[in-house]
């Protein structure tokens, strides 16, 4: 069974169409970057699976349960055991690092988690920076806090909406290499949102290349390099 | 089910609460009005004398709103477009007279005038009014278009800088850019000084809400008061639809700097700029203060522990009232704002806009003749009709200051949580509300101080028994001597600066400890 799967999904933001009739499954413990040009639909894409959107159409499954359909939440965002990291990461200002990661694991009532916060802060190399503020980070730190926020609630699926843009290639390439470790022990699926095909061909098992709101070709990397689509031939040389 | 349920319940008894208290009022005084003629004619009243009413009023309050536009602009630019050193001192002192009553500046000119040219018959005059209503409402509009101009993206600017002279940009690319805000601005004030009765009433100038005073106050005159105000109301919202839009979203202030990018100047001459923003603060602050003391040490008899006696326990239950107003009009306004920005959810607001732009006297005759039954004495009878007229009046601007402290926080903060699942409950008091302490205090802060010194709605409606300061002020300034009125004026305009500059203090306290950059 698919982890995730799309049915003639259609939505609009007012009258403005982000995604016309479009169908597609995502793989079980795979990476799927989705790769497009700004304003295509990814993130509509990730906000719909994470349930922070209605569909104007269709429907979307998890684990072959419908968790929305046209116009209607089914399945609320929290109980559908995903962790978001988003564009902007969204770290509460208000929270030190240690109380962001937290949070989470608090309103749940988990245990230990004084021991799961620290061993994710080592993970990330960021075990001094518990007490410190978001606003007294790095770029790169706060980048580490939003994956290891979204990873401490054991997520099953992981979205990541270009959360890594803006960041140099060796820290990119830090946290991806963590990122890659523990989806190998925790095998959740992961779709990851970028511009860039350079970043989507090193991460990814699976590529879904869009455009206005459409899928325009998807396949294994190979498939995707090696594509006759006028456009995907265009945007992978650009 | 039950959780939709509890989302309705949540989302529409307050708002049918809400109706109730405020808007049905008004349908009232409207059904009221169509329903009592008589057979008279439904506008029977009207005649050349209503129209030259209207008329000047209109012509007074279209005066004071484009002087008090043109002077807050000016003030908005110098002192948010340059480097100057005590500009949020500056900016501080110049926003007192807004949070003043209009009619502790109408006595305190009085003085002035009969200080400087030995009378004061030249101020009982149109022009006193525009005079004193200028230098009330001008800190609106140097609020407004400051905010504005903070929000003009740089590159806009240098883009202009790049092709012509520093003079033409501001003509050319700021002022155009900011056509909303002198529009909110001029409005604003227009309807301000079009509601305000006290003023004109003290200077003997018949305006047309100093009048609908007279009809319903003085000659119990109820149906000619009611058909009065519907006219006024007609005027006003014929005003408001103009730019409905634009009002309903006006920012009034935003108290964080964050995501501007402002482009600010260097002075050239500061002394000259400090020397004129110092005149100006004397003309419109320190005079009048000045004055009221010096009248009130004038008289043969020293009236101030007389003054002292008579307001001290109105000032007292005034701070009581103020506060539990504040405490409500906050309550309302974060729900309204909440309600407005996250879940797209405008009635709230709309009702709260509609009692704003209504003149306090028309809310305050709409709010008795509603609640002037047996059954609703409870509040008819009690001060919780005064919280109601205040929450009438300011509710709409604890809406707009919470909703753009609502605005800035990116709506992505409520959904990490709602992802890791957060129930919304948490979301809101752990998530939201602490990003929301300044917006909060702000909006609290403003709306004590309003009600402290609200005179309008207040006046048409306090219960007998109740002692509120600015009544009391305005009601003993008709028959008793002058020291003796401006020794009360001072005395509260004096419980009015302490309270700000108490908050002042408190709220230092709290920006810092709630700032999160």
């Amino acid at each position: 069974m698919h982890k995730i799967t799309f049915e003639h999904i259609a939505h609009y933001y007012g009258e403005k169409e982000t995604l016309n009739d479009f169908s597609i499954s995502f793989e079980r413990g795979k990476t799927t970057c989705l790769l497009g040009p700004s304003g295509c639909g990814k993130t509509t894409l990730l906000r719909l699976i994470a349930g922070l959107e209605k569909p104007s159409n269709g429907v979307v499954k998890i684990e072959g349960t419908i968790v929305s359909r046209k116009k209607e939440i089914i399945v609320p965002p929290h109980k559908r055991k995903i962790g978001f990291i988003f564009q902007d990461l969204a770290l509460w200002p208000h929270f030190n690092v240690y109380q962001n990661i937290a949070f989470g694991l608090k309103e749940k009532k988990q245990k230990n988690i004084k021991s799961k916060v620290a061993g994710l802060l080592d993970l990330f190399g960021i075990g001094d920076k518990a007490r410190k503020y978001p606003h007294e980070l790095s770029g790169g730190q706060k980048q580490m806090v939003a994956v290891a926020r979204s990873l401490a609630v054991q997520p099953e699926i992981l979205l990541m909406d270009e959360p890594l843009a803006n960041i140099d290639t060796h820290l990119k390439e830090n946290i991806l290499q963590h990122l890659r470790t523990i989806q190998h022990e925790r095998q959740f699926t992961l779709l990851y949102v970028t511009h860039d095909h350079r970043e989507a061909m090193k991460i990814a098992d699976y590529i879904l290349v869009m455009d206005r709101g459409k899928i325009v070709a998807a396949g294994t990397k190979e498939e995707i390099r090696c594509s006759s689509i006028e456009f995907v031939k265009s945007f992978l040389n650009n | 089910m039950d959780g939709k349920l509890g989302k309705h319940i949540v989302r529409f008894v307050p708002l049918l609460l809400l109706f109730g208290l405020l808007g049905l009022p008004l349908l009232l005084l409207v059904f009221q009005w169509l329903t009592g003629a008589n057979g008279a004619g439904l506008l029977s009243f009207i005649n050349g004398d209503t129209f030259a009413l209207i008329g000047n009023s209109l012509l007074i309050s279209s005066t004071v709103a484009v002087l008090a536009t043109f002077m807050g602009t000016v003030c908005g630019f110098w002192l948010y477009k340059f480097k100057l050193a005590y500009c949020g001192l500056y900016k501080l002192l110049l926003l007192l007279p807004l949070l003043i009553s209009p009619y502790i500046f109408a006595v305190a000119w009085k003085d002035g005038f009969y200080w400087l040219f030995g009378n004061s018959s030249s101020i009982y005059s149109e022009y006193g009014v525009i005079m004193v209503h200028t230098f009330a409402f001008f800190p609106l509009a140097m609020l407004i278009t400051g905010s504005a101009l903070s929000r003009i993206h740089t590159g806009f600017e240098e883009a202009g800088l790049m092709v012509v002279s520093f003079r033409k940009t501001v003509l050319k690319i700021m002022l155009p850019l900011i056509r909303p805000a002198l529009t909110i601005s001029f409005l604003l004030i227009l309807i301000f000084s079009l509601s305000d009765f006290s003023v004109p009433a003290f200077f003997g100038v018949r305006t047309f809400t100093a009048e609908i005073f007279t009809q319903f106050s003085a000659l119990y005159n109820f149906s000619l008061a009611t058909g009065q105000s519907i006219l006024l109301l007609i005027v006003i919202f014929a005003l408001m639809l103009i730019e409905a839009h634009y009002l309903s979203d006006a920012p009034f202030f935003s108290i964080s700097e964050k995501g501007t990018n402002s482009k600010q100047y260097t002075v050239k001459r500061p002394f000259a700029a400090h020397l004129v923003l110092c005149m100006l603060l004397i003309l419109v602050l320190l005079t009048p203060v000045f004055m009221l003391a010096l009248q009130s040490l004038s008289g043969r008899v020293f009236f101030f522990a007389k003054a002292w006696e008579l307001i001290r326990p109105a000032s007292i239950q005034s701070l009581k009232l103020a506060s539990a107003g504040a405490l409500l009009v906050t309550l309302i306004g974060l729900w309204s704002a909440y309600v407005k920005e996250r879940k797209k959810h405008r009635w709230p607001d709309f009702i709260l806009l509609l009692t704003f732009i209504v003149p306090p006297t028309v809310l305050g005759i709409a709010l008795i003749r509603y609640y002037n039954l047996p059954s609703l004495n409870f509040i008819y009878g009690t001060s919780m009709i005064i919280l109601i007229a205040w929450l009438g009046k300011f509710g709409f601007i604890a809406s707009r200051i919470i909703g753009n402290g609502i605005k800035q926080i990116p709506v992505s903060f409520e959904e990490a949580a709602s992802v890791i699942g957060i129930r919304p409950i948490d979301r809101f008091f752990k998530i939201s509300l602490p990003l929301l302490v300044p917006s909060i205090f702000t909006a609290f802060v403003l709306a004590f101080i309003l009600c402290l010194g609200e005179l309008g709605a207040t006046m048409m409606v306090y219960p007998p028994g109740m002692e509120l300061m600015p009544v009391k002020t305005f009601t003993i300034g008709a028959n008793a001597p002058q020291a003796l009125t401006s020794s009360m004026t001072l005395i509260s305009l004096a419980i009015t600066l302490l309270s700000i500059t108490l908050f002042f203090i408190l709220g230092k306290w709290v920006f810092k400890k709630y700032r999160y950059a």
